[in-house]
């Protein structure tokens, strides 16, 4: 295999020199390179307990935030307890999931389709982090703000994490939340690959005032080895990307790679969002002895299309599963986010946000795969342009729901909730 | 009485000028004293079948589980998941660690694990296969003797029917899926009761199996006159006449007296609840009659569908089913995995035990139908919280007719789950010497249960 001979080749460079120059393409901009491919990603979201998944903990002292009495959410809403219990129980025919379950997304004022409309119910309140502690960037330079990071640093801006952080979804230990396995899943299991390129200008790749960070696209694969983790030195190459694709300056301390002014980027988002935008992104890695990266990337993040994401991934299956009322998150996201691209005078359409990175030493090629990538450069200008995305799933959601074409009874704010037993949808 | 004939004997007739011939069912007097073989000591044709349960069994990614043994080969013990299997462990064999490789292709959630298993192919989207399941080939190569080539059954109470067995990997069998409907498939209008007295040849199949020979009797003029591709094209409408007159030829013939083949009684119509008990006792309904349909001699080949790969079952009184408690359920921190998600997974593998002694439960000599069956049984996942394809969990049992070594726990380290499927066709006979594509190519099946 072409790619495994590759490696092959190489790979003792990487092993007997782990941490130093590994550029094995010299170029008039770089100086040295390293490389990686992006092993597991998830939103930075410190877990305060010291056991388990959901247990209380500093940064969330009543634990995760409980299942939701979904009987109850419909009564308030306005249904009889009778047509509530109906729709909630799985041994009626037509409740399951086309007419019964997409009934749920219909409980807002006259009853509205809360997701489409999250603001035709009253907020139902989602707990945030009460915590001090949060992981992420400094990413406004103000140490008086934001949380305080495991290590001490003052100033992390993580507002994310401050609102969703006791979301069962989110919170967990490093690769333990139930949104960061199931999406980390995916991406090692083919859905996307990251590689991460930087290079410096400098003698010493540990400490260098002149570097790059580029984070791009591969549409090669990452292979597992036999124990089912993602096999180390394998090469990918840069497939140019029309929007993923980001180019931080940052210096190196110590082997920290740390950002040296922001730039605004977009990733491939570990989430239903897909779309990772980042305003004012940073990055904080670290190259590790192994040759592996761990840290940040951070930035603030468009707060409404988290939102949307987790509407059209079925509203009605996202909330029973992760025990979550969406529109409690439309507007903690709204009410929380704190930043707004046209100045602290406008409206703050952006939250704070950081990502939490490993990363495995790996061989990045150019996008002809005719050499390895020797610097960090920008590839957009020769990607193909963007055609219209596939639906992700099988099915198609329209309004945060999975209409029953055929189905005999309809969801909607004019549905039959109890048809007679007897009926056979 | 002394018949002139042996297992590999036709009865051999005429029917409307055209030679018949039909195999025979396996009696007494082929084999050996302890029912193993046949009497001149070749083994004994075997039963094959595939059951299907969806969710997987429990794990966590910390690396607890609550179904794969900590020993491996013989003697595995019983782990709470497999309590059900206590009854006939010795005659099961356990398979973990095995996973399916999607050689960049994305986890297709709920599909990919059986896809691949089943047709040795990581599925490029989901609802179809990329090539054929693996079932078809046992049935070509053992299924050809009896009315059923195949019998496809769903016990699941879906919405939808649900099958897996697919000739194209587009469009799959239609199963059937009430004890009432399998029971006229096997013992209603063509049914040939072995032990009856008054039998007499079906005119209705007499006149369409006279057509189909007509038929065939213009084939060789035709195929002569026609282009590669269309000769291509014949060849295969003949095969399939042929099957369908193979089958009719078995119908046309008294079958010989069975003597553990005794024909139920129609069952009544079920109430549709996918609730857990009332899929369980489906489950057990159909095994019975399957049971009875492999030792009636009316199948040798059959697909068994417990749930789908996203069960819609639950626990009576509970407005959450199966399938999102394995998605929402926390692990519990003390106990390291999902208590609830576990329990039912363990109702669900109750369902497996339960139909593999209806089949332990029907003598065929000194053995039971489960001595001369293999069952294989898989899921679509592993860890089912996060739709995980790997630790996929895998079951191969019955003794298939002497050949499997059962009773043994089978681990590795991330191999191939079509190495488990090649293993189950080697066990049955079907001639194939490597299943799978790319990173799930294997030419090796696992010799240690293999006899």
């Amino acid at each position: 295999m072409k790619r495994h001979l590759i490696a092959t080749v190489v790979i003792a460079i990487s092993i007997a020199l782990p941490g130093s120059v590994t550029s094995q393409q010299p170029s008039k901009s770089g100086k040295w390179t390293k490389t990686w491919v992006v092993e597991w990603n998830e939103p930075a979201m410190y877990y305060g307990a010291k056991s388990g998944v959901i247990d209380p903990g500093s940064d969330c002292p009543a634990g995760t935030n409980p299942e939701i009495d979904w009987v109850k959410v419909l009564v308030d809403a306005g249904y009889t307890l009778e047509e509530a219990k109906w729709l909630r129980n799985p041994a009626n025919p037509t409740r399951s999931p086309l007419h019964g379950q997409n009934q749920m997304a219909f409980r807002g004022k006259d009853r509205a389709n809360v997701y489409v409309n999250p603001t035709s119910t009253p907020d139902p309140g989602l707990v945030g982090v009460s915590g001090t502690i949060g992981e992420g960037i400094n990413l406004d330079g103000d140490e008086k703000n934001g949380f305080t990071s495991p290590t001490g640093e003052k100033g992390i801006d993580n507002t994310f994490y401050k609102t969703c952080g006791c979301w069962k979804t989110y919170r967990g230990p490093h690769r333990l939340s139930s949104g960061a396995l199931q999406f980390n899943d995916s991406m090692r299991n083919g859905a996307w690959t990251t590689v991460i390129v930087v290079s410096g200008e400098g003698r010493d790749p540990m400490n260098d005032d002149r570097v790059k960070v580029g984070f791009y696209v591969s549409n090669d694969k990452m292979v597992k080895d036999g124990n089912g983790n993602i096999a180390w030195d394998y090469t990918f190459r840069i497939t140019p990307h029309a929007r993923y694709e980001g180019i931080l300056p940052a210096r190196t301390v110590n082997g920290r790679i740390v950002s040296a002014a922001p730039a605004d980027i977009m990733l491939r988002d570990p989430g239903y969002t897909r779309d990772l935008e980042l305003l004012r992104a940073r990055v904080d890695l670290q190259m590790k002895t192994d040759g592996s990266l761990t840290g940040y990337v951070g930035g603030y993040r468009p707060w409404e299309p988290v939102y949307k994401g987790w509407v059209n991934a079925r509203g009605t299956v996202i909330e029973v599963l992760t025990w979550v009322q969406l529109p409690a998150v439309y507007y903690a996201l709204r009410r929380n986010a704190d930043f707004s691209p046209t100045g602290p005078g406008g409206e703050k359409t952006h939250i704070s946000f950081a990502l939490r990175v490993d990363a495995i030493p790996a061989f990045v090629m150019i996008p002809d795969a005719s050499k390895e990538v020797a610097s960090v450069e920008s590839y957009k200008q020769i990607a193909p342009k963007e055609t219209t995305r596939a639906a992700a799933g099988t099915y198609m959601v329209v309004d945060g729901i999975v209409p029953d074409r055929t189905g005999k009874y309809q969801a909607g704010p004019n549905a039959v909730i109890l048809p007679p037993k007897s009926s056979n949808n | 009485m002394n018949l002139p004939f042996n297992r590999r004997s036709f009865l051999r007739g005429m029917l409307s000028g055209t030679a018949v011939c039909v195999g025979l069912p396996i009696l007494d007097r082929f084999l050996n004293f302890n029912g193993s073989a046949f009497a001149d000591g070749t083994k004994l044709p075997v039963r094959f079948g595939t059951y299907f349960w969806g969710l997987g069994l429990t794990d966590t990614p910390t690396g607890g589980t609550r179904w794969v043994p900590s020993k491996t080969g013989h003697g595995y013990e019983i782990m709470p998941e497999l309590e059900s299997l206590k009854p006939v462990k010795d005659k099961v064999s356990v398979f973990s660690g095995f996973r399916a490789i999607g050689d960049g292709r994305a986890n297709l959630v709920h599909w990919s694990g059986h896809a691949s298993i089943l047709s040795g192919i990581a599925p490029a989207a989901s609802g179809r296969f990329d090539g054929p399941s693996f079932d078809t080939k046992i049935a070509d190569a053992i299924g050809g003797a009896t009315r059923f080539k195949v019998i496809d059954i769903d016990a699941s109470m879906s919405r939808q029917p649900i099958s897996y067995s697919t000739r194209t990997g587009n469009g799959f069998a239609t199963p059937e899926t009430t004890p009432l409907a399998l029971y006229t498939r096997l013992f209603g209008a063509g049914f040939q009761d072995p032990n009856s007295d008054d039998w007499k040849p079906d005119p209705s199949i007499m006149l369409r199996q006279s057509v189909l020979s007509a038929v065939k009797d213009q084939r060789q003029a035709l195929m002569a006159g026609v282009g590669k591709e269309d000769q291509i094209k014949l060849d295969q409408y003949f095969t399939s006449v042929r099957d369908m007159e193979n089958q009719l030829e078995v119908q046309l013939q008294k079958p010989e007296r069975c003597e553990t083949c005794v024909v139920p009684g129609a069952p009544k119509e079920m109430p549709r609840s996918a609730s857990v008990d009332t899929v369980r006792a489906n489950t057990s309904a159909m095994a019975k009659l399957l049971g009875m349909g492999l030792a009636c001699n009316q199948t040798r080949v059959f697909n068994f569908v417990h749930t789908s790969g996203t069960s819609e079952t639950y626990l009576a009184g509970q407005s959450k089913i199966y399938h999102q408690i394995t998605h929402d359920e926390p692990t519990d921190a003390k106990l390291g995995y999902q208590p609830e998600t576990s329990k039912l997974a363990g109702l669900v593998m109750q369902a497996f035990g339960d139909f593999l002694v209806e089949l332990e439960a029907i003598k065929e000599g000194e053995k039971t139908l489960l001595d001369n069956s293999l069952v294989f049984a898989f899921s679509d996942t592993g860890y089912a919280k996060i739709h995980s394809i790997e630790n996929i969990p895998m079951f191969l049992a019955g003794g298939a007719a002497g050949r499997h070594k059962a009773g043994q726990h089978i681990h590795t380290t991330g191999e191939s789950v079509t190495r488990v499927s090649l293993t189950a066709m080697r066990l049955v006979g079907a001639p194939v010497g490597e299943f799978g594509s790319a990173s799930m190519t294997t030419a090796r099946p696992i010799t240690e249960v293999i006899a």
